[in-house]
């Protein structure tokens, strides 16, 4: 499925088709992506990043909004914090892996994201996302989610509203037991 | 105790909804069993050898009469009519069929409960001191701070998939009830000078494969920054807890690994940034939660001494006489208002599994709530149930009427209130059995002169290393092991519960089922014979050390080997 569910913080969920491919670390060929042929946006591993963020022609393409970047599960992004800082002004977008639908590292990642760097532009969650993490992603941080090309996308819709109060803070909203 | 409002009552309402939907989808396809399996869990629901079992939640071990009515009503419409306490103040059935825990999650949402994180790589079920708010040993009533968490920790979206499950247990009394040093947090409440409630945190404790007791990473913190503090500590553990060996998942491998200082330190580093935020209590929350803990409505009553007492039993059997005085010398405890006791009803009659109950003790329990301790029970952790507001001068009345349902064994802290593990009769986790085995020492030591002779005796069984049956902290630890597919047991010696927590160690190789009840009684012997006057086993183990008991325990196990090696004509074993 090559469509991506969004839903804006303030917003409703509906689906778009995806902008951005994905390149892996093992795609990496040493310079800049092929940007001119087939896909214009790419998002790059945050590995990658870090080893060719300071090429000029990898910077220009930044700067023309083609790259953005993407966290491992086991990024420490708050080792490169200045690069993150950097990147607030260059990346259209970043996302988080998840390598499998129950590891929960990359929740951390979009908290520490919004709460640490103040990113305010679009978390997409990638990987093995599934429609019973949606709700949890989404109140992490997460703003769009490539789901797994198996998942119902009715379902998935469905998933946003499924509670109407919550116990704990969150990117979203502030906890219904503080407004008592 | 707490009563939920809107938020509370919606929440769980909604938490059915969303799991009904889950399990439909687990039914007609779309859902695959290893992808339902972590929802499920987190919703307490196991698949176990023989069929579905669900935990259901009794927070920090408080309950109505109403809802162990309710709990009776499960019992009987979707299970096999009893229920089983476990460990960790939860209840378990264990005959459930996934298609109806639908119904059973909408029918406990009747009664303000629910099976929300009970299980899975989550914030578990908090637990706390069954005596909370009546001890007379209490600095602080835990009970506010327990609810505050419950609400703050149920379906925390960041800690929703940490590496591995995550237990807290919190106590504000003199005496350690909760195995607080066995948490992977655990808290101690306390006031300071100017009655400020703060908090000292253990962190890194934990029973399983590595036992550990937790260390203290943090003291004095305010009550009011547990949320940012925990966010911290969860956060660390949650971004670099290891993921790759489920068997070094848990938080204490993290602080071992780091040490304590350092874990310490980095959950300090991520706090700073967080402490002033909005995350932390507010006086409004507390008051929403806390008004809910008051005291009942105690009468003036003067004490009632034990002569008293048994001059209202107005019995001249003797023995009656004698089963009396010992109940209330084992089961009865000193309250912190005058005139009244907490009781606890032991679910360890001799050869019943223990922790098990009946449906119709289930409402004959609940019946007792109401008539003699204001409508409200206890959960403990070593699967008894207490009811905590008891008049003294109804104690009477009250024995005779749990005497009749068979809970008033007087056996509490004594050799045969065995904590056990349901063991390899049901959980698929296990190695081997761990019910006949406590039946089996029951049933050895079923002689209650000479168990209240032997004293406090803590022993504890767990069918696997797992340790739900936390053999790692009795004082005599029994550990299901398998071997060539047999089942064998291994014995540890000197753990203990309280505020000497400490973790039993191996004596040495495992024994067979059978050899059990024999290796406890050369143990038990070698107590007996070296004993010094009034010395607990517990001391006099710390004060012969762990040869004695290790040889009377091979001793007898070697002489046993050889009259089996002869009857079967010299075979090599």
């Amino acid at each position: 499925m090559n469509t991506i569910l969004h839903f804006p913080k303030d917003g409703k969920p509906s689906f778009a088709p995806n902008e951005w491919q994905t390149l892996s670390w093992d795609q990496d060929e040493g310079g800049i992506p092929d940007l001119q042929h087939g896909a214009s946006k790419v998002l790059m591993p945050f590995a990658w990043w870090i080893k060719h963020h300071k090429e000029q022609d990898i910077l220009a393409r930044a700067k023309a909004g083609q790259i953005g970047v993407w966290f491992a599960a086991d990024d420490d992004i708050q080792k490169h914090a200045d690069l993150i800082e950097e990147g607030k002004a260059l990346w259209p977008l970043v996302a988080a892996h998840f390598p499998i639908f129950r590891d929960g590292r990359s929740f951390s990642t979009a908290a520490l994201l919004r709460e640490r760097f103040s990113w305010d532009g679009e978390i997409r969650a990638i990987g093995d996302v599934l429609i019973d993490q949606l709700l949890q992603a989404a109140r992490v941080g997460f703003d769009s989610f490539q789901l797994r090309s198996d998942q119902n996308v009715d379902v998935a819709l469905k998933q946003f509203d499924l509670f109407s109060v919550t116990t704990q803070n969150s990117w979203r909203g502030k906890r219904t037991t503080s407004t008592i | 105790m707490y009563k939920y409002d809107y938020i509370d009552q919606t929440l769980v309402d909604q938490r059915v909804i969303q799991f009904r939907d889950q399990v439909e989808r687990r039914l007609n396809g779309t859902l695959p069993e290893e992808e339902f399996r972590p929802l499920r869990l987190q919703n307490g629901l196991y698949h176990q050898r023989h069929a579905y079992m669900l935990r259901v939640a009794i927070p920090y071990g408080l309950l109505s009469a109403k809802q162990l009515r309710m709990l009776a009503l499960i019992a009987d419409k979707y299970d096999r009519g009893y229920g089983h306490f476990t460990t960790r103040q939860n209840i378990q059935y264990n005959w459930v069929e996934l298609e109806q825990t639908p119904d059973i999650l909408a029918d406990l949402a009747t009664v303000e409960m629910h099976a929300i994180q009970t299980s899975g790589n989550c914030i578990r079920n908090i637990t706390s001191d069954a005596f909370a708010g009546v001890a007379a040993d209490e600095y602080v009533d835990p009970r506010p701070i327990c609810e505050l968490l419950r609400q703050w920790s149920t379906l925390h979206p960041e800690f929703a998939h940490l590496p591995r499950k995550f237990k807290f247990a919190i106590n504000g009394a003199k005496e350690d009830r909760t195995i607080l040093l066995c948490h992977d947090v655990g808290i101690e409440l306390k006031k300071d000078a100017d009655g400020k409630l703060l908090a000292d945190l253990y962190a890194g404790g934990g029973m399983g494969r590595t036992p550990i007791l937790g260390s203290l990473i943090k003291q004095n913190l305010s009550w009011q920054l547990l949320p940012s503090y925990l966010t911290a500590l969860l956060r660390v553990y949650n971004r670099f807890g290891r993921r790759d060996n489920l068997y070094k998942a848990r938080i204490k491998i993290l602080v071992k690994a780091l040490g304590p200082e350092e874990f310490a330190r980095q959950v300090e580093g991520e706090w700073a940034h967080i402490a002033n935020g909005n995350d932390n209590f507010t006086q409004a929350e507390w008051d929403r939660v806390a008004k809910h803990f008051t005291k009942p409505a105690y009468k003036h009553v003067s004490s009632v001494s034990k002569e008293q007492l048994i001059e209202q039993l107005g019995s001249t059997d003797k023995a009656e006489q004698i089963a009396f005085t010992r109940w209330l010398e084992r089961n009865a405890r000193s309250h912190q208002v005058s005139g009244y006791a907490l009781v606890i009803l032991s679910l360890k009659p001799h050869g019943v599994p223990p922790g098990d109950v009946t449906s119709a003790q289930m409402n004959a329990i609940a019946d007792l709530a109401d008539q003699y301790s204001f409508g409200e029970l206890r959960a403990t952790h070593e699967q008894n149930l207490v009811l905590a507001d008891v008049e003294q001068a109804q104690l009477v009345e009250l024995w005779r009427a749990a005497k009749k349902q068979n809970l008033v064994q007087p056996n509490i802290g004594l050799l045969t209130d065995i904590i056990a593990c349901p063991g390899g009769d049901f959980c698929s986790l296990a190695n081997a059995k761990s019910l006949p085995i406590a039946k089996a020492i029951q049933e050895r030591f079923d002689d209650l002169d000479y168990l209240y002779d032997l004293g406090e005796i803590t022993l504890n069984i767990s069918g696997c290393i797992n340790s739900c049956g936390h053999h790692h902290v009795g004082n005599i630890g029994v550990l299901g092991v398998d071997k060539d597919g047999q089942e064998w047991y291994q014995i540890t010696l000197g753990g203990e519960q309280g505020n000497d927590a400490a973790i039993g160690k191996v004596i040495g190789p495992s024994f067979y089922a059978d050899e059990i009840p024999d290796v406890m009684s050369s143990i038990i012997n070698t107590y007996v014979a070296q004993r010094h006057e009034d010395e607990s086993f517990i001391s006099a183990y710390r004060r012969l050390g762990v040869t004695p008991f290790k040889e009377a325990a091979y001793a007898n196990a070697k002489k046993k080997g050889l009259a089996d090696q002869a009857a079967i004509g010299g075979a090599a074993s």
